[in-house]
């Protein structure tokens, strides 16, 4: 697939006898911010490590910007940017020197090592030892890290963990503009709301396969529950099917009684369609 | 190879070094232990030792190995001699003594003792037409006591050897029941010895005048002298191998799994910098950073040691071995604290070994170990004192670091930063 940014086909990887991810096909487009979703175990940051050269597929072939990452790792390695899950800078740096040394790797100039952090706030901060750095901070400077060379496409693994608000909102601007620019930004994350917010597609994956991809609003629009939570004046708590005549008159009956003291709409609940995906919802 | 990128790999680690600064005071405390060993030298002796008995004692004390040199010039007299000496060797010095044959060549060469050995050479030479009997004890330097336990067996034994073969002889010149018994000597006092083989000489000839059965013995102790380890040379020669160990295989393993833990070794590897790459900065850097500390502290103990090509060879080697044992720990070991262990067990169990191997006669093992040639090629280049003998150890010191450096690739490439 020629606008395919990402292809991955047939991807299986094994730890032992253990199967992480269990033929995984997916094509990730050029120029679109991916949510990679899915509970613990579930195969996403395998599925990661593979498309960063750093686990061999036991199966199948996965290709970033057309280059096989197994056979064309040194070639594909100065196309992509990386931000961890678990924050790796040299402690006894300051945050500027950390950039430097990468952007001496990258043979970028060091105006941009400036560019990067005024981009993500800590401009201010620059010249501080990481060692006095705090998390936010810390994951900050993996971001600007993994920006230094402009890569066309860009992994995440959970960016906006221990972020205040505005610097995820920070972080959900820098993501946005780079789409825009026409990088592929891929990211796993557990916070429904960003996906919702930031994500062109979303895929989920459980047990290593994939079982669900679509937008969020597509997503939302199959998974929504028309339910609706009552909670009466006497402390009884009722829920009621509204795609069901006699309960939506029943529910209209203790409204118009005024025996209802809250009432609640059940929206798109991500961890619900998990489990309702995974075969694994409560009942 | 991309020069930009192997210097930001170096760059890095020397500022790393200066963020860090405790390898730096570690070098600096070396120096100033180098500037101190050449400032304080209160026996007035030059840098590399002289021959004068004052020139310091091993490092071991007492005598832990004595050799037995022996010439074959008379052998109707020191075959049975040898066979009596060795016959009648006590079991509690049987695993001190070794009894070895000298070509006459060799009397004159200088022989190098390790420190805790001591001689005696016995030899049979004919002076003026007269077969003597020399017998030479080396010791070491300002410790000639410490020769006593071999001394009262050697006196003893020489004498009743040359006993029972003066007894032989005489029965078959007839002499039916010679009467030669006398006293052995019973200590180390040279006149009393010399007094005992007087007596006996006198004795046959009394019994067979004459028949010339028994030589006149001449005897002589030595200090070993500048042919021991010479302490200031010694703790030089520690000085530069420690240096050298520090940089290679403590500095390397332990910021390198600092670095895999962190997780930043996986960052540098998902930047373009290659494996080869990552690795020869470090092979760059620490050999280098070693090499340089070692020729200052060597340079100044000794500068004109600088200016020898035995010297820088044995550094390269040293270096270069040392950075292979250092890459192998780096690599096999997960964390930061288990490279420090390793290095640690390393250096333990390498010394154990060698003082096993050394103290038991078995010097085959010790040639398998860096360490074993290691001190003796530098301490060579530092006492000036080279020669064909450390040729060899350092074409095995080569040998064996090229076995390490071959063995660190093999690793690095097989299980690299994972």
């Amino acid at each position: 697939m020629t606008d395919a940014a990402i292809s991955i086909q047939g991807l299986r990887v094994c730890y032992g006898r253990f199967t992480a991810v269990d033929g995984l096909d997916l094509d990730i487009r050029k120029g679109e911010l991916f949510g990679l979703l899915g509970p613990n175990g579930a195969g996403k940051s395998t599925t990661i490590r593979v498309l960063i050269g750093q686990r061999r597929p036991t199966a199948g072939r996965v290709a970033v910007l057309g280059k096989d990452v197994v056979r064309e790792w040194a070639a594909i390695k100065p196309l992509f940017g990386y931000v961890p899950d678990r924050e790796n800078h040299f402690e006894e740096f300051t945050g500027r020197r950390n950039l430097e040394f990468f952007a001496d790797l990258y043979a970028v100039p060091r105006l941009r090592v400036n560019e990067c952090l005024k981009m993500v706030e800590l401009d201010d901060a620059g010249d501080t030892v990481v060692r006095g750095y705090s998390l936010g901070m810390r994951r900050k400077l993996l971001l600007a890290r993994a920006l230094l060379h402009d890569p066309r496409v860009l992994y995440l693994d959970e960016p906006t963990a221990n972020l205040d608000i505005h610097s995820a909102e920070v972080v959900h601007r820098i993501l946005r503009e780079r789409v825009e620019e026409g990088a592929t930004v891929v990211l796993t994350t557990h916070d429904m709301d960003e996906v919702e917010k930031i994500c062109d597609r979303v895929g989920i994956v459980c047990k290593g396969k994939l079982v669900a991809l679509d937008s969020p609003l597509n997503l939302k629009r199959q998974h929504t529950e028309r339910k609706t939570d009552a909670i009466l004046t006497t402390g009884e708590r009722m829920t009621f099917d509204m795609d069901r005549e006699p309960e939506r008159e029943s529910l209209a009956e203790l409204v118009r009684s005024g025996t209802t003291a809250s009432l609640r709409t059940r929206e798109f609940d991500f961890h619900a369609t998990f489990l309702k995906l995974t075969g694994q919802a409560f009942d | 190879m991309r020069l930009h990128i192997l210097r930001a790999l170096v760059g890095k680690e020397l500022r790393r070094h200066i963020a860090n600064r405790g390898g730096i005071a570690l070098g600096l405390l070396l120096v100033v232990a180098a500037l101190l060993l050449s400032v304080f030298n209160p026996a007035g002796l030059g840098a590399g030792g002289s021959s004068a008995d004052e020139g310091g004692t091993g490092l071991v004390g007492g005598v832990h190995h004595c050799f037995l040199y022996y010439t074959n010039e008379d052998i109707d007299l020191m075959s049975p001699l040898l066979d009596h000496l060795e016959r009648t060797l006590p079991p509690e010095l049987a695993p001190h003594v070794r009894i070895r044959s000298l070509a006459p060549d060799r009397i004159r060469d200088g022989i190098e003792y390790s420190p805790g050995t001591a001689s005696i050479r016995i030899t049979a030479p004919v002076v003026d037409g007269s077969r003597r009997l020399r017998v030479e004890i080396f010791h070491p330097p300002g410790a000639a006591a410490a020769m006593a336990p071999y001394e009262a067996w050697l006196w003893r034994e020489l004498r009743d050897g040359l006993q029972l073969i003066a007894e032989r002889k005489l029965q078959s010149l007839g002499v039916r029941k010679p009467d030669i018994r006398t006293t052995g000597p019973d200590d180390d006092d040279l006149w009393a010895v010399r007094d005992s083989f007087a007596r006996l000489q006198q004795d046959v000839e009394e019994a067979k005048p004459g028949a010339d059965i028994v030589p006149a013995v001449e005897i002589d102790r030595h200090g070993l002298g500048g042919q021991v380890l010479e302490l200031r040379s010694a703790i030089a020669t520690a000085l530069v191998v420690f240096a050298l160990y520090f940089s290679c295989v403590y500095l390397l393993p332990t910021l390198n799994c600092e670095e895999r833990e962190r997780g930043v070794l996986l960052a540098q590897a998902l930047s373009p910098a290659s494996p080869f790459e990552i690795l020869l900065a470090k092979f760059l850097f620490y050999p280098v950073m070693g090499g340089a500390l070692a020729a200052v502290i060597a340079g100044i103990y000794k500068p004109a040691v600088l200016s020898t090509l035995f010297f820088w060879m044995g550094l390269f080697t040293v270096a270069g071995g040392f950075l292979g044992i250092g890459m192998t720990i780096a690599t096999l070991a997960k964390t930061q604290r288990a490279a420090f262990m390793g290095a640690m067990c390393y250096l333990l169990s390498v010394s154990m070994i060698l003082i096993i191997a050394s103290t038991n006669g078995i010097p085959v093992i010790s040639n398998f170990a860096l360490e074993y040639h290691v001190p003796r090629v530098l301490h060579a280049a530092l006492s000036g004192s080279v020669q064909s003998d450390h040729w060899l150890h350092l074409l095995a010191a080569m040998g064996l670091a090229a076995i390490w450096l071959t063995l660190a690739g093999w690793l690095f490439r097989k299980r690299g930063w994972q």
